[in-house]
């Protein structure tokens, strides 16, 4: 058998085995459409929010007006008093309320400062940040007008006004992701893992399979059979990462700063370090439905400790350094880095080179592994040869 | 019903990874990921700061951005260094103070600062975002203070000019914007329910040698699924609780009649295992078994509206959620311990009685793979 025909029957091995291509190509497909599909809409807008108006006069209803403009929050109804709002709440009937205090209008026009104040439900803070931010806008706003009218009352020029409101301009510009959309937060990042829990995966219950009977699986040496399989998962991962990287990114319109030639130079050792790790992963197993669960339950602390959903400074250094070993992890952030925030390659040639170093690192193991595995061939196939 | 629930015990006795499924994988679980966010409000975020102007007003705005506790200023000479430390991901936010930022100020003209923080770790964005502002606008505020005061303002009309209208915001339910109590328990939750699906396919994968098979019919799956449940679901009731216990209990999140929790985990339980035995009669292969219920319940976290939020999502999305048991029981968990409202719990979690409907077509593909009265006699 050559390298090539190896290769082509190992293809062909996991295209047949229906519990792999159920997770290879199923997965890799289904993700692609579940995975986005909360967030496609973007950001979270029109939250429901109870007014508790104590002072019915045109200048608090021109603040619930103000407050319904803005995009992130919709005044679903009037309460009495702060308890009905608050009670509103715990029917969930509002996310939060607004409660504009009794002799509003008359104290700002007596000169007086007065305080608005709105809740948010904190259990939700998507929900709970929409509506701050609304609020607190149309809050400035209404505040900006007065001082403004006091002003040209008072006589200052128009011009001057403007200035003396605001002296200071704040320019204030998300960037990599301008919108502040989720897709473009979680897809990168998020893609990456997938192709990495899937390929485990793969190659998990593709090898468990194998170990314990004869076959292909050993007509080369330990070494060379690891090159081998990497080499055909790669095959099949180079196809579902360019889909993923460049189809689904590209339709979500996550950030793509990053040249084609660059993303490949650092697909290259990502997925040679995950195949590699696969690879000895699966030489742990013996049982197929085992890897997929195992790598079931990895999928969330990889995704959290990965530095995107939560800052790394704040988490605990001993899971940093372990989660270093993982190629999900280095991998992720080389690729936000280069393509999503666009830093340079250089900036990236660490994380480029730790992936080199976990791809040699598996290799050894792998080898190893299947070493291991043909040991224990081999002796439990003389047992059976003693006993007949 | 007792030698079925013998045998169960037997067969976990003798599967190691089953065992460990039950007993310390979840608790590792659990403690990794309430570590991993252990430190629940984010602080000593580094920005880049940037000092053009080099004028006491804009080292007073770098102190002023300093004392916040979220933020940690990071002095850069220039703008290229500031970019670059960005676009590594080494600082989260970059503040430009202009030149003549001071001279603009003082003769009146709007010197424009410019911030600029990371969209692309969106939580670390937002937040840095809204600090810097606020740190901002407190010594802006400070200097607008001396400025009316020279221009002969009274001291007691002086808050009232440079701000009018002023706002008091209260984050009801996690007063502290505590990241712990709004994310670790959904996460666990989450996790927990993988757990409950991957021990329950796993006890009902054994029943798949022909042997076994064969003899599920003669015993009765209603009989045999019934021990199952029995027997896993003390354990994982006792994980469910668990996970409540560290939340509520150890972390002392604030939380109201936690008791009526308890009803409702052993409906989630339910709602998965239906779904699991749905999907063994569907597909009769244990790696396969596996590898579908995967499919199905790895997403459930994104789905469960806690981080994004329901009535945003596209109906589709809506739909599916309301197919994963962990959507139900977190509304109904929020309910409870946001709200005391135990009212609007039993309404979302009755809900999860819906998930009964999985056992027609349930039936019918038990019925549909009963093993035929001629292999029957072949085999004997």
């Amino acid at each position: 058998m050559s390298y090539w025909r190896w290769m082509l029957t190992d293809i062909v091995t996991l295209a047949r085995d229906r519990a792999i291509a159920l997770t290879l190509f199923g997965g890799v497909l289904f993700y692609a459409v579940l995975y986005p599909l909360p967030y496609i809409h973007d950001v979270a807008t029109e939250q429901s929010v109870a007014v508790v108006d104590l002072d019915n006069s045109s200048l608090s209803r021109q603040m619930i007006r103000y407050a319904d403009a803005s995009p992130q929050v919709k005044i679903v109804a009037r309460a009495g008093s702060v308890d009905e709002a608050r009670a509103m709440i715990d029917q969930n009937q509002a996310k939060g309320l607004l409660v504009i205090p009794a002799n509003f209008r008359h104290d700002l026009l007596r000169g007086q400062q007065v305080t608005l104040s709105f809740a948010g439900d904190a259990s939700y803070f998507l929900i709970y940040s929409a509506i701050v931010q609304g609020l607190t806008t149309a809050g400035l706003d209404v505040g900006s007008q007065l001082q403004l009218q006091g002003l040209l009352a008072n006589g200052t020029l128009p011009a001057a006004a403007a200035r003396q409101v605001a002296p200071v301009a704040l320019n204030d510009v998300a960037v990599f992701n301008q919108g502040l959309g989720y897709p473009a937060y979680v897809i990168p990042g998020l893609f990456l893992l997938i192709l990495h829990q899937t390929l485990f995966i793969g190659m998990g219950i593709l090898g468990a399979g194998q170990w314990r009977q004869t076959g292909y699986w050993q007509q080369f040496s330990p070494l060379t059979t690891v090159c081998l399989r990497m080499a055909s998962f790669s095959v099949i991962y180079a196809f579902l990462s360019a889909f993923y990287i460049g189809w689904c990114y590209y339709y979500y319109d996550v950030g793509r700063q990053a040249s084609l030639g660059q993303v490949l130079l650092l697909m290259l050792p990502f997925l040679l370090a995950t195949a590699a790790a696969g690879m000895a992963f699966s030489t742990l197993f013996v049982r197929r439905e085992l890897p997929t669960q195992v790598m079931l339950l990895s999928s969330m602390p990889i995704l959290f400790v990965a530095g995107f959903v939560w800052p790394l400074s704040i988490i605990p250094a001993p899971l940093v350094w372990l989660s270093q070993l993982v190629p999900a992890v280095p991998g992720m952030m080389a690729m936000l880095q280069l393509n999503q925030m666009g830093a340079s390659w250089s900036q990236v040639l660490p994380l480029w080179l730790q992936l080199w170093g976990l791809c040699g690192l598996y290799l050894l193991l792998a080898v190893w592994g299947v070493h291991r595995r043909r040991q224990a061939l081999a002796a439990q196939l003389a047992e059976d040869s003693e006993k007949h | 019903m007792r030698a079925l629930l013998r045998r169960e015990w037997l067969a976990l006795k003798h599967d190691n990874w089953q065992l460990a499924l039950v007993s310390y994988v979840p608790l590792l679980g659990f403690m990794l990921l309430w570590w991993l966010f252990s430190a629940a409000l984010p602080r000593g975020l580094p920005v880049a700061v940037v000092d053009q102007d080099h004028s006491s007003i804009s080292r007073m705005l770098g102190r002023t951005i300093n004392a916040s506790p979220v933020n940690q200023v990071i002095d850069y000479p220039n703008q290229t260094e500031a970019i670059a430390a960005m676009r590594r991901g080494e600082v989260y936010a970059l503040v430009t103070l202009p030149v003549n930022l001071r001279r603009d100020l003082l003769l009146g003209k709007q010197p424009q600062i410019d911030v600029r923080y990371n969209g692309q770790f969106l939580l670390v964005g937002k937040l840095l975002s809204a600090q810097i502002s606020l740190s901002l606008a407190d010594g802006l505020h400070q200097l607008a203070r001396v400025n009316l005061l020279s221009h002969g303002v009274p001291s007691k009309l002086v808050a009232a000019h440079m701000q009018p209208v002023t706002t008091q915001t209260t984050a009801l339910f996690n007063v502290n914007n505590n990241y712990v109590g709004f994310l670790v328990p959904p996460i666990l939750v989450a996790l927990w329910q993988l757990i409950a699906m991957l021990t329950f396919a796993n006890a009902m994968n054994r029943e798949l040698t022909p042997g076994h098979w064969q003899q599920a019919y003669q015993q009765g799956w209603f009989k045999l699924i019934g021990a199952k449940a029995l027997f896993y679901g003390p354990i994982l009731l006792v994980h469910g609780q668990f996970v409540l216990a560290l939340v509520y209990g150890y972390l002392g999140l604030p939380a109201e009649q936690l008791v009526w929790l308890l009803p409702l985990q052993l409906l989630t339980l339910l709602a998965v295992w239906l779904w699991v035995v749905l999907i063994f009669f569907l597909l009769r292969d244990s790696a396969r078994v596996i590898s579908f219920c995967t499919a199905l319940f790895a997403p459930a976290f994104a789905f469960m509206g806690i981080t994004f939020p329901t009535a945003n999502m596209p109906l589709l999305a809506q739909w599916w959620r309301e197919l994963m048991p962990s959507s139900h029981y977190i509304e109904a968990h929020v309910s409870l311990v946001s709200y005391g409202n135990v009212g609007l719990m039993w309404q979302h979690g009755l809900a999860m009685l819906g998930f009964l409907l999985l056992l027609l077509p349930t039936l019918a593909l038990a019925y549909w793979h009963r093993p035929k009265a001629d292999k029957v006699e072949a085999l004997s």
